[in-house]
């Protein structure tokens, strides 16, 4: 499955004011998306959507932090840009406890919101080369053989070569063969190199 | 040039003195001043409270002059001059303690009242014990007539300084002046004082007998007119009775009346018409301020509902604006006009958030915030403030400090706002005139010990009297385009801070604002 492009998630109940965002966005060469309520974007949403959502504060029904509460609950981490029309900037940033990237107050210029826009998109595209690495990894990992994961669960431990051979009942120069297939299957140049990855990397999804 | 000033104020207070004392000489103990009408005391203590003690020497050399003039001085120089050094002595203790104990000379408050009260029986009593003693030392004063002396003294000092002080007190206070001069041109007010002139008629001729027992009726007319008018018009009813009591008792000639009993009797009138009056004044001034602040929160709710719904037009007529400047960017397209219009619509845009913005600042939601403000701080603030209000015209800012001392403790913010208003209706009243040499002033002084005040004035035409009255009433303005909303808010905030915002009466504009520094303790 292929990743979504970033993409800004408009989200406010007023028509005029998610159209033109939309609007001037997408001339700037945005991905956008409009919602006119909370409970719509997060019936659409899909855990595969990234890049940001520039919300309303008050919205009827599910408010902006309840929105925000929503998604993290789901496991997204979808950035959060908050705009308010009722100059009620320190009492939206203490609702949000500081977690959304910046408040914008009504009317904002267009510098303002890319700016906004720009530092989250930076926060989501480390997001992503994280879970991405983390993804390849355990690809990676699934190349192995059963036998060659037992010794690379030993190896990650600590263990020796002659201890993984008593462990698992195998000669030591057999277990040095398999640490070599696997450090080439991984991609790793040494031992050191290997336990780090073992450590770091997810079991392997299937 | 003090000195000058000091002998002409002394010019002018001497003749008033002799004159009072003499009309008030009436039914004495002997050949002294003891009578049971002594108004000039009320006008020396009052003197003495407004102008400072250094004014008692003056006060001492016209008590001298007085016994001279009016009763030839009885019992010889030694004696004038010990009775003369008692009562200026006295006189001068009493307005000291009144100085010090009264916020002001308002007597706004029962509390207020009641302070001035009790020093004005109590000090006069002690003065007119010391008077007498003075005389019975020197063998003037049959032993046994201590104590009628001392009353007779006591009442007429007493009566005369509740009656006279607080309308001198109104009468030295511009703003009071006005309104008592107000009141007295109103049919009503003739009407009553019509009315109070005939009943004092009647209870000194009418039923012929003795006045102190209809005397009772007095209250009648009294109680109305405190209840219409409060304080002024009680001050100026106490007054007319006293006028009336010393007319009718002047008038009886031979007849012998009890005149320290009538005097008791107008002390006890005195007493309740001032009571009344500053009830019913407090009352007023209290609904007043509730009429006042429900109406400024129904105008900051609204303000807040208006800047939400026009925030949101305005964020996209901002952003469609942008989305046509990218476009003509991308596209190469547009003539430089259209480009220039798109650039306008954008900064008009820009300048409506701006108003809304300011009009949401007025009414910016939660309590006022007090911190320590530097007094340096706050005129960068009124440099900063004034540069851009003056910006472009052709009117000129002058800042003046005065005083230094203890920092402001402020709403930073508020003030801003109070200021800001200040600077641009000074402004604004300087470009409506025409003038070529605007001229704004900003003066940082010392209000009392506790207060710092700016006076912030224009030599523009000021406020006209018409429109004086409704000046911090809300939804009221003098500006063709204005809400009305920017003094009365002003003068909330200033009273928030437990400070004011006063506009003086002057031919120019002028607004004094009045802000507590930081206790020291």
């Amino acid at each position: 499955m292929r990743p979504e492009p970033l993409t800004v998630y408009v989200i406010d109940d007023d028509a005029a004011v998610r159209d033109s965002i939309a609007l001037m966005l997408g001339l700037a060469g945005y991905r956008t998306s409009v919602f006119a309520d909370a409970e719509a974007f997060v019936a659409a949403w899909r855990a595969d959507w990234a890049g940001c959502v520039v919300a309303d504060v008050r919205l009827p029904g599910m408010s902006g932090v309840d929105l925000q509460d929503a998604l993290r609950k789901r496991g997204a981490a979808l950035p959060f840009v908050i705009i308010t029309a009722h100059g009620d900037v320190p009492t939206a940033r203490a609702a949000f406890r500081s977690q959304a990237v910046d408040f914008l107050e009504k009317p904002f210029d267009e510098a303002q919101l890319r700016r906004a826009i720009e530092t989250a998109f930076a926060l989501e595209e480390r997001r992503i080369q994280r879970r991405d690495n983390r993804r390849a990894d355990a690809a990676k990992l699934g190349r192995l053989t059963a036998r060659e994961r037992e010794v690379l669960a030993h190896a990650a431990r600590g263990l020796h070569a002659k201890e993984i051979a008593a462990a698992l009942g195998i000669s030591p120069r057999t277990v040095e063969v398999h640490k070599t297939r696997i450090m080439e299957k991984l991609g790793v140049r040494n031992v050191a190199e290997l336990v780090r990855f073992a450590l770091a990397a997810e079991p392997p999804a299937d | 040039m003090k000195v000058l000033r000091y002998l002409r104020d002394a010019a002018v207070f001497a003749p008033c003195y002799i004159a009072l004392d003499w009309a008030s000489y009436i039914d004495p103990v002997g050949p002294f001043n003891i009578t049971p009408w002594n108004p000039q005391a009320a006008l020396a203590i009052v003197w003495m409270m407004l102008g400072g003690l250094l004014h008692a020497p003056a006060v001492l050399a016209t008590i001298l002059l007085a016994d001279v003039v009016v009763r030839h001085v009885p019992g010889g120089f030694a004696i004038t001059a010990g009775t003369a050094i008692v009562l200026a002595g006295g006189y001068a203790a009493t307005a000291w303690a009144l100085k010090t104990l009264l916020s002001d000379t308002g007597l706004r408050s029962t509390r207020q009242l009641t302070i001035f009260v009790t020093v004005a029986v109590s000090g006069t009593g002690i003065v007119g014990a010391a008077f007498i003693s003075v005389l019975l030392a020197a063998g003037l004063l049959p032993e046994a007539g201590f104590g009628n002396a001392w009353i007779r003294f006591w009442i007429g000092d007493a009566v005369g300084i509740l009656i006279t002080a607080p309308l001198l007190f109104a009468a030295a206070d511009a703003a009071r002046r006005s309104t008592l001069l107000a009141l007295v041109r109103r049919p009503e007010a003739l009407l009553q004082a019509a009315v109070l002139a005939a009943t004092v008629w009647l209870i000194f001729e009418g039923f012929g007998t003795d006045p102190s027992r209809q005397f009772y009726l007095l209250f009648l007319p009294l109680i109305w007119i405190a209840v219409r008018f409060g304080m002024n018009g009680a001050i100026l009813a106490t007054a007319i009775v006293q006028m009336g009591v010393v007319l009718g008792i002047h008038a009886s000639g031979a007849i012998a009346l009890p005149v320290v009993e009538l005097q008791a009797l107008l002390a006890a009138l005195t007493l309740t018409g001032l009571y009344l009056g500053v009830m019913v004044d407090q009352r007023q001034h209290a609904e007043e301020g509730l009429r006042q602040t429900l109406r400024l929160a129904a105008a900051g709710e609204m303000a807040g509902a208006i800047a939400h719904e026009v925030n949101q037009p305005l964020t996209a007529v901002t952003n469609y604006g942008r989305a046509a400047q990218i476009l003509l960017e991308r596209e190469g397209a547009g003539s430089l006009q259209t480009k220039e219009i798109i650039a306008r619509i954008l900064a008009e845009a820009e300048r409506a958030a701006e108003i809304i913005r300011r009009l949401r600042d007025f009414f910016r939601a939660g309590t006022t915030r007090l911190e320590a403000v530097e007094v340096e701080d706050l005129l960068a603030a009124v440099r900063r403030i004034g540069a851009s209000t003056i910006e472009g015209k052709a009117i000129t800012l002058e800042i003046e400090q005065r005083a230094t001392g203890p920092a402001l403790f402020i709403d930073r913010l508020q003030v801003e706002v109070v200021l800001r208003n200040l600077l641009s209706n000074a402004a604004d009243s300087l470009a409506g005139s025409d003038r070529r040499d605007g001229q704004i002033g900003v003066l940082l002084e010392r209000h009392d010990d506790r207060h710092l005040r700016i006076v912030v004035s224009d030599n523009g035409p000021g406020v006209a009297a018409a429109s004086r009255a409704g000046l911090f009433e809300p939804f009221v303005s003098g500006k063709p385009t204005g809400m009305g909303l920017g003094l009365a808010v002003s003068r909330a905030i200033a009273e928030a801070h437990g400070g004011s915002l006063e506009a003086p009466a002057a031919a120019h504009g002028e607004f004094h604002l009045v802000l507590p520094c930081v206790q020291s303790h």
